[in-house]
């Protein structure tokens, strides 16, 4: 299975009303090319909490960032350590990202 | 020796890649330069533009392994530090100019089939004959194949192309200038690297001269090959009232394929000849091929 | 049909092949280390004020630089053969990118025992080197030359990798100043080489799962070699209890993934 058989696509996700849009700053992470470095930020630990448009990268830990509230299905990368993934519901019923291959 | 090969460090690369010649630059070039219309328009021109660029993607493809496969043989760590900012450098290059054919119009999806179509055979066999020693685990023999026979030409070859480009393709102008700036350190890392390890194993040397003259035989047939399928009348003429198309003596605006081929052919082999003396090694004449 | 605008750059909106191409790049990797190595010479800025060590924390930190400079020669030449031995031109040009952040590795580590005032580094490294790590290099560089690239790049890119990049994130959280930010830029690098392998191997593995069977084998001969070793390097660092789990978590996840277990 791949991310595009898998999530919902970018134009979807970009023409659903009902999800919050978020407005990205850069947030100190420069690990990545300058225009995609909004996209991430450092997790800061147990007091961190993850926003609407956030899940935490499993491979590297990194926070993704997006645009949009995420919802399960949704297909986001993770550029630091080029994982592709698809956001799902955690068993502590937080969102979460599986990786795909 | 130590204080020399500081020079080949990771951390003056940083400074004189990322932080110097490169900054700002995407492939190697302003972001948004691009081929010049009158190229992209021209088929004969266009096709000329990818056969060229595919002989610099199989060299450097050729460095690239090269440079990587010298690394486990490398004796010091030193030499591993450079050699591995060589493998990158190799890297960048198959890199800007794969991109190179995709801005000329060649489809991803193309890219091997190009690239088999137009690869010269000559220049494959020059490959092969360096990879050999290389497979081998030959440094010596490995480091004179590619720093001073392969990056030899290949800084002549750039220096040619830069120059003949300079007026009319600027992009592909400025992508030269930073390989021919990557070449000078490959270059010179080959000459001051070598000297003392063939003063140690003089034995080699019989071995490293033959494979020189095997690879200079291919060259000048790779080179010979290409000048024939240049059209004079077809070429884009750089600016010959600015002199800048001057190459070692020879006005490139006004040259006909042979006098272009012969000066180059002539710089390559000058230069080999006082870079392998240099180095303690004796040119070896190729038969000159038909 | 509605046409729906895509945000500008939007990393998440790439297609599959669009996105290896541009993460596995020279241009990528290029702008990603300006970020983090800027202005940074042998990976740290000059401001970075050096703390007072005691002799005891010197020691150890000696022994544990030795033995990271171990691990990241075998990286070095692990991915140099790898260059050769990758199956198409975006893993080579990774690749390319993971040699030169070895090396880098090497020198910043190399160039942090001189500061601590280890006169011959080579040698030190040669005396505190742990046995375990010097046959795990053999191992992988066995693999390299056996032309192995899925086990080559799982004992490098997964077992070493991953569990360098708890080390060294543990590490960092008690080392002090200068080696911190020498660590923070080659935490960064890691977080690419990890990710490398695991996503072409679970990619390689979701085609032909029969690759398992080779990779469990790996897994049986060099967890424990390079688990003791950084196990070592933790109580060398100081890492709290917790530190150990995570070590051990954090791979197991990851075989996990890959459906190694």
């Amino acid at each position: 299975m791949t991310t595009t058989d898998a999530a919902v696509s970018a134009p979807e996700i970009a023409s659903d009303e009902t999800r919050r849009r978020f407005e990205l700053e850069e947030m100190g992470f420069k690990e990545v090319p300058k225009k995609w470095r909004k996209f991430y930020r450092y997790w800061q630990g147990p007091t961190d909490v993850l926003a609407p448009n956030e899940v935490i990268c499993p491979v590297c830990k990194v926070v993704i960032r997006a645009t949009r509230e995420l919802r399960p299905g949704d297909k986001v990368y993770c550029m630091p350590c080029m994982s592709r993934m698809v956001v799902v519901v955690g068993e502590d019923g937080r969102l979460e990202a599986d990786v795909v291959f | 020796m130590a204080e020399f090969l500081a020079q080949y460090s990771i951390q003056r690369w940083m400074e004189m890649c990322p932080q110097g010649y490169l900054e700002d630059t995407v492939y190697g070039h302003e972001p948004d330069a691009r081929e010049p219309d009158e190229l992209l328009a021209d088929d004969d021109e266009r096709e000329a533009a990818i056969r060229t660029t595919v002989s610099l993607v199989v060299g450097e493809r050729c460095a690239l392994a090269a440079s990587s496969g010298l690394i486990n043989a490398a004796p010091d760590h030193a030499s591993k530090r450079f050699l591995a900012t060589q493998t990158l450098d190799e890297a960048r290059h198959v890199e800007i100019f794969t991109q190179r054919l995709y801005d000329l119009g060649v489809k991803k999806d193309d890219l091997e089939s190009t690239i088999n179509r137009y690869a010269n055979p000559n220049l494959v066999k020059f490959a092969e004959t360096l990879l050999e020693k290389v497979d081998a685990g030959d440094f010596v023999a490995g480091v004179v194949g590619q720093n001073i026979v392969l990056e030899g030409m290949a800084f002549t070859v750039f220096e040619l192309l830069e120059t003949g480009n300079r007026e009319f393709n600027p992009k592909f102008s400025q992508t030269l200038k930073g390989t021919i700036a990557d070449e000078r350190r490959h270059v010179g890392f080959g000459e001051n690297r070598i000297g003392s390890l063939i003063q140690q194993h003089p034995e080699k040397k019989p071995e490293i001269e033959r494979m020189q003259q095997e690879m200079t035989y291919y060259m000048l047939a790779t080179f010979s090959d290409s000048f024939s399928n240049v059209d004079p009348k077809s070429r884009p003429q750089p600016d010959a009232a600015t002199g800048e198309a001057d190459f070692h003596g020879t006005n490139l605006a006004t040259a006909t394929p042979e006098e272009m081929e012969a000066v180059l052919a002539n710089t390559v082999l000058g230069e080999f000849k006082s870079r392998l003396a240099r180095v303690g090694l004796e040119y070896q004449t190729p038969t000159v091929p038909a | 049909m509605t046409t729906v605008d895509v945000d500008d750059f939007d990393p998440h909106a790439l297609t599959e092949q669009d996105f290896l191409d541009q993460v596995h790049s020279f241009q990528f990797w290029f702008d990603s280390v300006e970020g983090y190595l800027t202005d940074r010479p042998y990976g740290r800025p000059d401001a970075t004020v050096e703390e007072p060590i005691d002799d005891a924390r010197r020691d150890r930190l000696i022994t544990s630089l030795c033995n990271y400079c171990v691990g990241e020669t075998a990286a070095l030449d692990g991915a140099a053969g790898l260059v050769q031995l990758a199956p198409d031109r975006n893993s080579k040009i990774f690749m390319a990118t993971q040699v030169v952040d070895e090396a880098r590795h090497l020198e910043v580590f190399l160039h942090r025992l001189r500061e601590l005032g280890v006169g011959d580094p080579e040698r030190e490294i040669e005396r505190r080197a742990q046995p375990a790590l010097v046959d795990f290099k053999g191992a992988l560089l066995d693999l390299v030359a056996e032309g192995d690239w899925q086990a080559a790049v799982f004992a490098q890119n997964v077992i070493l990798e991953t569990m360098e990049y708890t080390v060294f994130r543990l590490h960092a959280s008690t080392a002090d100043a200068v080696t911190k930010d020498v660590l923070a830029g080659v935490i960064a690098d890691e977080r690419r080489h990890a990710g490398f392998g695991e996503n072409d191997l679970g990619r390689a593995l979701a085609i032909d799962p029969s690759g398992r069977v080779r990779l469990r084998e790996i897994r049986t001969r060099l967890d424990a070699m390079v688990l003791g070793v950084f196990e070592a390097a933790l109580a060398d660092i100081g890492a709290p209890v917790e530190g150990h789990r995570q070590l051990a978590s954090e791979y197991l996840d990851t075989v996990e993934r890959l459906g190694l277990t």
